[in-house]
């Protein structure tokens, strides 16, 4: 089954808003039915094959962006089924909206990705942005299902009002990390800066490095060994291998306490 | 039908349509998963006064367990959905939840769902946890030792109960080694287990008794000290009879179960004091599933 791709002609002056282009909107057309599809360039709207060589697939075929640039926004927004590869990187808003199918970003990928994320599976091999997985300013709550996959490290406010899911980064994480988490999974294998998880509700911080401060409304729960990581660890193996520490024994911590103390950080015990 | 010297009996099991369900207990250790597992399938013998039918399928080694400790896969048996939900629950929160280490997870997939961890987790008095993994959904609900995991519910099979058959020798000692051995081979059959004590059973019934409150009694017809008075199938060569009752997943597993219990048996023969096969049956009118031993041996 031959793949549909996107081959960028020259890097783009402005930014490019790449809702719409998706391997379950395009396969089966003709490479000038693709061509002829409108996408907003600053807002104003620009024909896809003034943008991209064409290169047309088959239905169900996985759509390839070759040469991905961080002006590219809304890659994979809204997505149900089917394979995105981007063969670079991405520009903010990645995964906006995911839903269900795959969405790979060989770079790194700009801010506010996986922003109201309910299932699927964003891969970003580089670093992400900031507000990966958080809420967009006015939305209740983050992402709310699916898994992301960071293989670099991700910026500040990760996971920010996020409320189900799983999120994994094997490199660090920023300012706020989980801050004001409302439930889910956050997997952060190279710690974070500064104090984690201020207003975090429910659900789990699992950070491979104690952070250098524990803010005073957590509270030591001491040491546990806590079967349930041996799931989560065999889960995320199968999609970033390593990211969870084979030992089950870790140190947690219940907070945050101004906000019900319902959530916990883990350390390494 | 004779093999290797027994008599194939031109009889059939009866057995009926039950609905069951599959369950993983992992521990620390295999020893932990076994003590809550001998708890949980314990007094588990009969529909008739136990609630449900259970018992231990298999052990599993850490990588074939989700959480990759060692653990046991066991099945239960019931009559009704409703029943074997009531039977679950009672039985995984007074022995798996109250077991050292243990976790409990959903052996098997179905149309429907059973509570498993679902209620229990009102155990955690609040401080309970869920996370979802893998699209399953789990309950971590706080103990004494840590956390007690479990999945929140677990798939519904419709199963097999009750195929049986029953073993005549010429001495109690020597219907008891082949009943020995076919439990032995049944235990190797996934899906399928013999819940009685060992896998055998002495007391093999008929339906009604003499007494109105009793809805089952003693099997006269094979009791071999009743020969002589009561409407007896046993010959003057027959002294002791027992029986292997079988429990199934599937009318595929019990077939094959059925196999391995009866091939068992006709591997010891009749060097090994084996006189007949037979089984138990109500007539052929109660139970959907029929299990003639000549074809199932044949």
């Amino acid at each position: 089954m031959s793949a549909m791709t996107l081959t960028l002609r020259a890097t783009p002056s402005g930014r490019i808003d790449m809702s719409g282009v998706l391997p379950e909107t395009l396969g089966g057309r003709t490479a000038g039915d693709i061509a002829a599809q409108i996408v907003r360039v600053d807002g104003n709207p620009v024909a896809l094959g003034d943008l991209f060589a064409v290169t047309p697939g088959e239905a169900g075929a996985a759509l390839r962006i070759d040469a991905g640039s961080s002006r590219l926004d809304c890659l994979g927004k809204g997505m149900t089924s089917g394979t995105l590869h981007v063969e670079g990187s991405a520009g903010h808003y990645a995964g906006q909206n995911l839903r269900g199918g795959e969405l790979i970003i060989a770079g790194d990928a700009g801010d506010c990705a996986a922003n109201g994320m309910r299932g699927g599976l964003l891969r970003i091999a580089g670093n992400a942005g900031n507000w990966l997985g958080a809420a967009l300013i006015g939305d209740r709550a983050g992402m709310g299902g699916g898994v992301v996959a960071v293989a670099g490290d991700a910026g500040d406010r990760l996971g920010d009002r996020m409320r189900r899911g799983l999120i994994l980064v094997r490199g660090k994480a920023g300012a706020a990390c989980g801050a004001r988490l409302l439930a889910g999974t956050l997997v952060v294998a190279g710690g974070c800066a500064g104090a984690p998880g201020p207003g975090l509700r429910r659900g789990s911080l699992i950070l491979g490095r104690a952070p250098d401060i524990m803010p005073a409304t957590y509270n030591d729960a001491g040491v546990a060994d806590l079967s349930w990581l041996g799931l989560l660890r065999r889960h995320a193996d199968a999609i970033l291998p390593g990211v969870v520490s084979d030992s089950s024994r870790v140190h947690r911590h219940m907070g945050d306490l101004a906000f019900g103390g319902k959530g916990e950080i883990l350390a390494p015990a | 039908m004779i093999r290797n010297g027994v008599s194939i009996d031109d009889t059939y099991a009866e057995a009926f349509g039950m609905r069951a369900t599959r369950i993983i207990i992992t521990a620390d250790s295999l020893a932990w998963a076994k003590h809550s597992a001998n708890a949980a399938f314990g007094f588990a013998t009969s529909v008739i006064a136990c609630g449900c039918e259970a018992g231990i399928e298999r052990e599993l080694a850490p990588e074939e367990t989700p959480d990759g400790r060692p653990g046991v896969a066991g099945l239960l048996f019931a009559v009704s959905s409703k029943e074997l939900a009531k039977q679950l629950e009672r039985r995984v929160g007074q022995c798996v939840l109250t077991c050292p280490t243990t976790a409990v997870f959903a052996g098997c997939e179905g149309e429907e769902q059973l509570p498993l961890g679902k209620n229990l987790r009102y155990f955690g008095d609040g401080w309970q946890m869920s996370k979802l993994i893998g699209g399953r959904r789990y309950w971590r609900i706080p103990v004494m030792d840590g956390e007690f995991l479990a999945e929140e519910s677990t798939g519904l099979l419709r199963s097999v109960g009750g195929g049986n058959f029953l073993v005549l020798a010429r001495s109690r000692a020597q219907a008891l080694a082949a009943c020995e051995a076919a439990a032995a081979a049944i235990a190797g059959v996934p899906g399928a287990i013999a819940p009685f004590p060992g896998g055998v059973v002495r007391s093999g019934s008929k339906i009604g008794s003499k007494y109105k409150a009793l809805p089952a009694s003693t099997n006269d017809a094979f009791c071999p000290t009743l020969r002589g008075v009561a409407r007896s199938e046993l010959g003057a060569d027959v002294e002791a009879v027992l029986e292997i009752v079988i429990d199934a997943v599937s009318d595929a597993d019990m077939r094959v179960a059925m196999k391995a219990g009866l091939d068992a048996v006709c591997a010891i023969g009749a060097a090994g004091g084996i006189v007949r096969l037979s089984a138990g049956n109500y007539g052929g009118k109660l139970g959907q599933f029929h299990y003639r031993l000549r074809e199932i041996l044949a």
